[in-house]
């Protein structure tokens, strides 16, 4: 098993693993509010923060908890977060939504459909200004309905500056869509790709079930970024996991088993026709049958994520809620008040 | 030395340029359409044409990118033309740029300025003419800073570019361009969040932000010739507001006419009042009066926006009418 | 083109006229300060208004920006009311109210104009949303700058209006600047009729300086439109033969720029075209002293007209229905 398969089944089954947590635990009425999981689509996360350097910027969505973890964010200050505890990221300001981490140059995640676009835009100013890094901003397909969308690509084309667009299209499949039959039927451009190339912007789409497929295509469209060849833009055709329904995700066919990728078959029909795009089981089935790994190794794997994801669950658990004096802190940076 | 406020301005920010070289222009008319004052901002575009960016009319996101290169290292001042604009950009100075710094448990801090040319500057018409101070005062997160005199422009908005942490409306008044003011580079800047007494007074504090500081001074003037003396506290910063200094000149003077462009309702003023009935009731000699905007859009036709205008005429007439003449 | 008749014709060189001198008059006692505020011409412009609207009936929908005077003329508003509001009276379009930044004329259907640059966008989706719901005839028509298409607004708006196929006519005025910068400087996109493809939107760039074929391309666009084939973007390339507002020096163009000028002018193209089909230079020079001697009445008359009553301020802030409307003039 080469070291490069082993990481990356583990960067993906960690988000997995992390985010059926969090369903258990809202389902256990510990994680207050509404919250988004990533399951369907963690080989797009792994396979861009792959290409990504130190010094780079990402931006995400409510849909962030994949792109913190693959970009090394600890899922014990994650989870102490969503739960509203004084050892999250934020001090339990942020919960969910907002999941920063500063030091890992995700200085900050905006809840608003289109709300991180500009941001990425000026964090790839500042790239460009400080001569070093590219910015990427993970969003959704809705995000093309809004006009910040629009005006990032705008001024990031006449501007010039490094950023790498990357649009989840977790809507529809790509080969069931026809023109008018969007996200929820909001766009009626064939390809969202369209749109930006009409804004001069080099645009393409690539298989978000696969890989191996967008480790090559974010690989080469980083380098182009950061070689400063200007903005690019990326579709991700992902395809929905049936528990994302309307209001709170659910685990219909329960918790992935590694089973699944052997013949096994989960009991709810949506989920056994889901596993055909599922990207954690489709590259497992691939590496199987090049004969990259084993079972026994797969649940090796798994096993010390499972391990890990417990780990995360005790620390938030153990970590206190915040003092009510907190609510007043941190309004304001500290500044010199005079020149 | 005596400058004028658009020369505070522009040297300001010439200076700030020149110190450090994280200041960005993303836009740069400052001046407006206001061609004798445009033309101090040469010496700006001839040495750093290469740190003024070129904007699209795409207010919402050249805002975004303000906040988003402040947070990575850059010191970034978006010019967002005439005040009523910043409605445009509502979404990212409002819901991003305040909360940054709070949502992210003070790991992460945005340091931009956003500039705008607000007020009635006659004949702007409804949609031209909004003075945001109020509304974005009820965005905990924001600094608005009010400069009234040419020596605050100079320096609120060198202190904006250089030292804030924290994002920054800097509300400037196309009226007040040629005001003029005395400014000593040697001596020390009023610290933000204090206010500045402009001229003492013992029967009388006008409490004024922004166009309304010159003419409460011209008030004053006014007064004084009927033996009355106002004291004029300029407020400098609406956030933080210097409620220590309002109190304490209230105490001294017993009586209070707030002076803001804001409207009635919700205002600058209106907050201000409140305090003064919370904290400095004792104080009050005769109830406070504002002069402020009615409730109504800004007209266009000259004796209708003449109508609704603080003038100094009013403020006169409040004065004397808290004194009880 | 040539299927309009001569009747047609001198009724644009009309047009073309009355639009020329309407703005002659803003500039002139703009100069002398009596038209307050920075208003903008749309000489040089007037052929995207006058084609344009020559098909719209009175049902249809206007929306304009802050370049307005043109359309609000070209479709049927009273020149002497139109400039008591560019000069702030109460016989103005909007009592003084607007200026010319926000002339409305809801009587011939001019809904609206906007000193927000994209600003007008979006109503006018609506306007033709309402149209389709309640009657497939009538149509909304914007006319924006390219200077707008920087704005998300548009982009929001042709995504509504290609999702909902509605009766839009999306009028581009592409003089190639936003205030004082060419369009090259802040956007990569050369042709505005290219943003609209991805929405399933028709669009056209054609001469925006011809009013014949501005007429001709409007024609179809707009048959199009009401037979109910969805929203239709239409680009003229035009030329803003004054400063961005009047007052503006205009530093940035050359003396050759200012030079050719003349060559671009819509009305001088329309009396070459009038001339080779027949008219003699004595007839178009009688329509155009015919025009200009109107209009100047109608200015010497504006000028007369009373400024609004200072005691009528609070008038309009609600409509009269509202609860709180005289409360509100109380307490103020
Ligand atoms: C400005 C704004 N409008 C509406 C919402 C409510 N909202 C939250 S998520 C969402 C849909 C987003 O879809 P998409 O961008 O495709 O992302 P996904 O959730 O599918 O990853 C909406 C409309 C919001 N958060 N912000
Ligand atoms: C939202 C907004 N931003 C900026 C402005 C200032 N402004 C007025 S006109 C104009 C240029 C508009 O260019 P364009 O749309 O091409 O129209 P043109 O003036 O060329 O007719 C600008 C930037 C405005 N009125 N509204
Ligand atoms: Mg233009």
């Amino acid at each position: 098993m080469s070291a490069n398969v082993s990481s990356n089944l583990a960067a993906m089954l960690k988000i997995r693993r992390f985010e059926e947590q969090c369903i258990a635990m809202a389902r256990a009425g510990k994680l207050p509010g509404h919250y988004h999981v990533y399951i369907g689509q963690e080989a797009t996360a792994v396979a861009a923060c792959a290409a990504l350097k130190p010094e780079d910027f990402l931006f995400s969505t409510w849909r962030n908890h994949g792109h913190l973890l693959a970009r090394g964010a600890s899922p014990g200050k994650m989870l102490a977060e969503i739960l509203g505890r004084s050892g999250g990221y934020a001090g339990g300001k942020s919960g969910t939504l907002h999941l920063s981490a500063n030091d890992l140059g995700m200085p900050t995640t905006s809840a608003l459909v289109g709300g991180s676009l500009p941001l990425a835009t000026g964090a790839a100013l500042a790239c460009k200004r400080q001569g070093k890094g590219i910015a990427v901003a993970f969003f959704g397909d809705a995000g093309l309905e809004e006009g910040a969308f629009y005006e990032s690509m705008i001024i990031a084309q006449v501007w010039q500056v490094p950023i790498l667009f990357v649009c989840e299209n977790n809507s529809i499949p790509p080969k069931d869509r026809k023109r008018g039959q969007y996200t929820s039927s909001t766009l009626p451009a064939q390809r969202l790709g369209d749109v930006t190339q009409s804004l001069q912007i080099p645009s393409e789409a690539v298989d978000g079930t696969d890989l191996t497929a967008m480790e090559e295509c974010f690989k080469r469209l980083t380098a182009e970024v950061r070689n400063g060849g200007g903005p690019r833009f990326v579709e991700v055709c992902c395809s929905r996991w049936p528990g994302n329904i309307m209001t709170w995700p659910e685990l219909p066919g329960g918790d992935w088993q590694i089973d699944w990728a052997f013949g096994g078959k989960p009991d709810v029909d949506a989920m056994v026709a889901w596993l055909s795009s599922d990207p954690l089981s489709l590259y497992l089935k691939k590496q199987l049958a090049a004969g990259a790994l084993d079972r026994t190794q797969i649940e090796a794997i798994d096993a010390a994520v499972k391990k890990e994801m417990t780990g995360a669950a005790q620390f938030a658990l153990d970590s206190a809620f915040p003092e009510a004096s907190e609510a007043y802190r941190h309004v304001f940076a500290a500044q010199e008040s005079a020149l | 030395m005596k400058i004028t406020f658009a020369e505070g301005l522009a040297q300001a920010i010439y200076e700030a340029m020149a110190a450090d070289s994280r200041v960005v222009l993303i836009g740069s008319s400052f001046m407006g359409l206001n061609m004798t004052a445009r033309k101090l901002m040469e010496p700006a575009v001839r040495d750093y044409s290469d740190r003024m960016l070129v904007t699209p009319i795409s207010e919402l996101a050249l805002a975004g990118a303000g906040i988003g290169a402040a947070m990575c290292g850059q010191r970034p001042v978006v010019d967002l033309g005439t005040g009523s604009f910043i409605f445009q950009a509502f979404a990212q100075v409002v819901n991003e740029a305040a909360n940054i710094h709070y949502m992210s448990g003070g790991q992460s801090k945005a340091p931009v300025t956003f500039y705008c040319l607000a007020g009635m500057r006659g004949m702007g018409a409804a949609q031209h003419s909004h003075r945001t101070q109020a509304m974005l005062g009820q965005v905990p997160g924001l600094q608005i800073l009010t400069p009234g005199g040419a020596d605050d422009a100079y320096q609120l908005m060198k202190w904006s570019l250089l030292k804030s942490q924290n994002p920054t409306v800097f509300i400037c008044h196309s009226l007040l361009f040629t005001e003029t003011s005395e400014l000593d580079p040697n001596e020390p800047m009023l610290p933000v969040g204090r206010a500045r007494i402009r001229r003492q007074g013992s029967d009388v504090s006008i409490i004024a932000s922004s166009i309304t500081v010159p003419r409460a001074m011209a008030a004053a003037e006014l007064l004084e010739k009927q033996g009355i003396f106002a004291e004029v506290v300029d407020l400098r910063t609406v956030v933080p507001l210097d409620r220590e200094t309002i109190l304490k000149s209230v105490a001294k003077t017993g009586r209070a006419v707030i002076a803001d462009e804001c409207h009635k309702s919700f205002g600058v003023a209106a907050e201000i009042a409140a305090t003064l009935a919370e904290d400095g009731l004792s104080f009050l000699k005769a109830p406070v009066r504002r002069v402020v905007v009615p409730d109504v859009p800004i007209p266009f036709s000259q004796s209708l926006e003449e109508e609704l205008t603080v003038s100094t005429e009013k403020i006169v007439a409040a004065a004397l009418q808290v004194l009880g003449r | 083109m040539t299927d309009l008749s001569l009747k047609m014709l001198h009724r644009f060189y009309e047009q073309l006229w009355q639009i020329r001198f309407f703005e002659g008059h803003v500039q002139r006692l703009a100069a002398s300060g009596e038209v307050p505020g920075f208003p903008h011409l749309s000489t040089g412009q007037e052929a995207v208004a006058v084609g344009v609207c020559a098909n719209l009936t009175e049902g249809d929908m206007l929306f304009s920006g802050h370049r307005a005077h043109g359309h609000v003329l070209a479709k049927g508003s009273d020149p002497y009311a139109t400039f008591c509001e560019v000069i702030g009276r109460q016989d103005g379009l909007c009592q003084g109210r607007g200026g010319s930044m926000h002339l409305v004329d809801v009587s011939t259907g001019m809904l609206g104009a906007t000193g927000v640059v994209a600003g007008n966008l979006s109503l006018a989706a609506g306007a033709a949303w309402a149209a389709q719901v309640a009657n497939k005839e009538k149509i909304a028509v914007v006319f924006f700058g390219d200077g707008a298409t920087g704005s998300g607004v548009f982009h929001e708006t042709l995504n509504l209006a290609g999702l909902w196929q509605l009766p839009l006519l999306f009028v581009c005025e592409n003089n190639g600047m936003a205030e004082f910068t060419g369009r090259e400087e802040h956007s990569d996109v050369a042709k505005v009729s290219a943003f609209a493809a991805p929405y399933g939107i028709s669009a056209q760039t054609i001469d925006g300086n011809d009013v014949l074929v501005v007429n001709a391309a409007a024609r179809s666009a707009i048959q199009g439109i009401r037979a109910g084939s969805g929203p239709y973007l239409l680009e003229c390339m035009t030329y803003r033969m004054a400063g961005h507002y009047v007052g503006d020096a205009q530093h940035y163009r050359s003396k050759e720029e200012m030079a050719t000028m003349k060559e671009k002018d819509p009305i001088e193209r329309l009396r070459l075209h009038l001339l080779a089909k027949g008219d003699s230079a004595e007839e178009l020079e009688a329509i155009m002293q015919r025009v200009k001697a109107e209009m100047t009445a109608v200015v010497d008359r504006a000028r007369k007209a009373a400024h609004p009553d200072p005691a009528t301020v609070m008038d309009y802030v609600y409509s009269a229905d509202f609860p709180g409307r005289e409360e509100n003039a109380k307490w103020n």
